[in-house]
């Protein structure tokens, strides 16, 4: 049947054609006012407060330990908020039955969806920034020197749009009310255990933003002091995430009814540029490395100017031998002058003893699956100025105030760098050429290891002694120091450290060689030190 | 010709909704009448454009729907208010209109002004920046007129719109419909008898998917005469037709 009806003219069509920015600004002002992201900022920033912050705070005031151990905390502590606001928004308009009114509108879905994505991100990111603002304000306040990693925050920040747009699809195609807790969960879960599938520097794993740096490493005191931070892993998660962003968002452009042909295409195109973005940066993390300093190395991503050293000015302690930190160390500077000042007080002028004692960086070195070798927490020779013998400092990897299981106390430090002092006497009182201490033995005549051991009885002044004890230090007999005890024996297999026996002579005669003045005993030493070494002192010949 | 159907038949499953429909139409408004299932609804959908038809072609606003481009062209020109009327409950009644003013690419710099005029239609404008939680269902019915109405439309589809209005409002609205159809064609599907003949120029009766009545409201009228069962005239037509039809 057809309905017939008076001829009509045909009605102008009026040129409909709006400009696209302007209406785009209208409408992420809407989506930005009425969005669920603002009810949920609260718990986002509660969230990193009582996980990132309070984390990140605790570490000591240092820029790369705070920005490096925030990275991942921060994206973990913002997905529930992110991926929740994104997946309900996402499944908005089919959980509130606008589908149809919305569908036959002019402008493709795709417009409007980008829109909703658009503003949870914008919002999600101003309360990062903000939580940012005030970490990274706090470290600034507090640290001694550095500036801010820009790139742990640029990689997190990248990381919510990433999420935002996971949770946005997850919501988009599977709209109901329990999609958006189901999603958290997944994703919550996806991100937390990517870092730990991790397994050695050529991890495709590492690509997870979830790390920021070599994962059997993590966030070390030496990364990024002595060397500038190498932004090859960064680079390859930024450029991960953002593939993953693209190919995301452009999925959901993909399907029919979201706009035209031409739209389509290019949402097609889009997804598989961004999937190969992603897939490059997964490759590439594949053939990374651990460098010395601790840091991930990507050939391909590689600047070979990162590998400069950071200029600095040392803060150095007025000891007998002069002992130099790194500035980002400051704080320290009092704890290794009171490990370290007696034995450098006994040292200084004698043949052999350094003429200055510099910080070093640490040097890390991948050993088999997950074990990465960290050289920190001892003495090495190397060559200053003028050919001057000058010896190399390298702080313990950890620090007090780093969390740790047993906590890890400032005299725990002390104890750990005091450790240092017996190698050292040894290796100046011996005169052994070896370059790295530690290993030497007390091996020489009675009258050189009664000398060694006087030396190192007096080092220990009774501030350090109170330490000492305090700190429960490992000892194998009064007054010898687990070092020391190595030095005797030889590393044992196992770790268990012997029982050293010394003889009866030797202990009197550095009982006695301790209790002389100190200027006695260093004139002594400088008088006497070749003849010792050679062997031409006895024990009864000890002052 | 706004609307050109030649012979549309829409299938769910095995469930023919529409049954060969051809109609044409020009400005005016137009009832749509019948009783439940008659696929009132699918019709107007599948001029919507919300689905396809199975068989059978549509040109709405001289353009063909199946395209792209034209689609989106006839789009802009589209008003639609669904049966069931879906919202955002935190949005307002301004930026409710707003929204779809955006999204059916009303030029920016008219948006503000035709906001206000289709609430101000639908006589909203003191309620205007009330959210839609807590606005009445009369109300939330207008707050969708207005949406449907808000970028002037060439082709009006409006799904029960007097549900939930109240007698002033009603006759109200049926000023409007009459005043949108002097330059639009407005389709309005209703089982308010009454609606239609205060407010319609045409009249178009359908039963089991198919258009049983097409004519003035006069003609259905006059179907009733001596015939069909129910209070007013134009209610005793509707059944009639309705009765010859099923004979």
């Amino acid at each position: 049947m057809t309905v017939g009806t008076a001829p009509i003219a045909s009605a102008p069509i009026r040129p409909a054609r709006s400009r696209t920015g302007l209406a785009a600004g209208r409408l992420l002002r809407l989506e930005f006012k009425r969005n669920a992201m603002i009810w949920l900022i609260p718990v986002a920033v509660g969230l990193f407060w009582f996980d990132c912050y309070r984390q990140s705070v605790a570490e000591p005031a240092m820029w790369n330990l705070r920005t490096m151990n925030m990275q991942g905390q921060a994206l973990l502590d913002f997905v529930p908020s992110v991926v929740g606001a994104a997946a309900w928004m996402g499944s908005r308009e089919a959980r509130r039955g606008l589908t149809d009114l919305t569908g036959i509108t002019a402008r493709p879905r795709w417009f409007r969806q980008l829109a909703v994505w658009a503003a949870t991100t914008g919002w999600a990111l101003a309360a990062y920034a903000g939580c940012m603002a005030v970490l990274y304000g706090m470290t600034a306040h507090q640290a001694h020197w550095g500036g801010p990693l820009l790139w742990p925050a640029t990689v997190a920040a990248v990381g919510l749009p990433a999420l935002a747009a996971v949770g946005f699809a997850i919501g988009t195609a599977w709209p109901s009310r329990f999609t958006a807790p189901l999603a958290v969960v997944v994703v919550f879960f996806a991100l937390g255990l990517s870092s730990q599938f991790a397994r050695g520097s050529s991890s495709y794993f590492q690509v997870s933003p979830g790390l920021s740096g070599a994962n059997d490493v993590g966030p070390d005191p030496s990364i990024a002091t002595f060397y500038h931070y190498l932004p090859d892993l960064p680079i390859a998660q930024v450029m991960f995430l953002v593939g993953l962003t693209v190919a995301v968002l452009a999925a959901i452009g993909i399907p029919a009814g979201s706009g035209g042909q031409w739209l389509r295409r290019s949402a097609a195109i889009l997804t598989a540029c961004g999937l190969a973005a992603a897939g490059t940066a997964v490759y590439l993390t594949g053939t990374a490395r651990l460098d010395v300093h601790g840091m991930i190395a990507i050939p391909a991503l590689h600047d070979a100017a990162s590998n400069r050293p950071i200029r600095y000015t040392p803060v150095c302690a007025r000891t007998a031998i002069p002992v130099c930190l790194n500035p980002a160390y400051a704080a320290y500077l009092a704890d290794v002058r009171t490990a370290l000042a007696p034995a450098l007080s006994e040292l200084a002028g004698l043949p052999g003893a350094p003429a200055s004692i510099s910080q070093a960086a640490t040097i890390f070195h991948q050993e088999q699956a997950n074990q990465v070798l960290i050289n920190g927490g001892n003495l090495r020779i190397v060559k200053g100025r003028g050919g001057r013998q000058s010896m190399a400092l390298v702080l313990p990897d950890q620090l007090p105030g780093e969390p740790s299981s047993p906590v890890y106390t400032n005299d725990d430090f002390i104890v750990q760098i005091y450790e240092l002092s017996p190698p050292l006497i040894d290796r100046v009182i011996s005169g052994t050429r070896r370059r790295r201490l530690g290993v030497a033995a007390l091996t020489g005549p009675d009258a050189e290891q009664a000398v060694i051991i006087g030396l190192v009885t007096a080092a220990r002044t009774a501030t350090l002694t109170r330490i000492i004890r305090q700190a429960n230090m490992i000892q194998v007999a009064p007054d010898v120091p687990s070092s020391l005890a190595i030095i005797s024996a030889g590393r044992p297999p196992g770790g268990q450290l012997p029982q050293v026996r010394l003889p009866a002579g030797v202990q009197a005669a550095a009982g006695r060689f301790a209790a002389l003045p100190a200027a006695t005993r260093h004139a002594w030493l400088v008088g006497h030190l070749s003849a010792l070494r050679a062997g031409r002192i006895t024990l009864a010949q000890l002052p | 010709m706004n609307v050109e159907i030649t012979d549309l038949t829409r299938r769910f499953g095995r469930a023919v909704a529409v049954a060969g429909v051809s109609l044409q139409a020009g400005p005016g408004v137009f009832g749509l009448l019948g009783p439940n299932g008659a696929g009132k609804t699918t019709l107007l959908r599948t001029m919507a454009t919300v689905i396809t038809p199975t068989s059978g072609t549509v040109r709405l606003l001289d353009r063909d729907p199946a395209q792209y481009g034209p689609r989106r062209e006839i789009r802009r020109r589209l008003g639609y208010l669904p049966q069931n009327l879906g919202y955002y409950p935190n949005f307002t009644v301004a930026e409710f209109v707003e929204y779809f003013a955006l999204l059916k690419e009303v030029p920016s710099a008219r948006v503000p002004r035709a906001v206000a005029a289709a609430i101000e239609r639908v006589e909203l404008g003191d309620r205007a920046r009330s959210k839609l939680k807590s606005l009445s269902g009369g109300m939330l019915r207008r707050a969708g007129i207005a949406q449907a109405i808000v970028n002037e439309p060439q082709l009006l589809l409006l799904d029960e719109p007097t549900a939930g209005l109240d007698p002033e409002q009603r006759v109200s609205f049926r000023s409007l419909l009459r005043d949108l159809g002097t330059s639009a064609t407005v389709v309005v599907s209703t089982h308010l008898v009454e609606d239609v003949g205060a407010a319609c120029t045409e009249v178009m009766l359908m039963a089991d998917g198919k258009l049983v009545f097409a004519g003035t409201p006069a003609e259905l009228t006059a179907k009733g005469t001596d015939h069909g069962v129910g209070d007013a005239p134009l209610e005793r037509g509707y059944s009639a037709a309705l009765a010859e039809a099923r004979s």
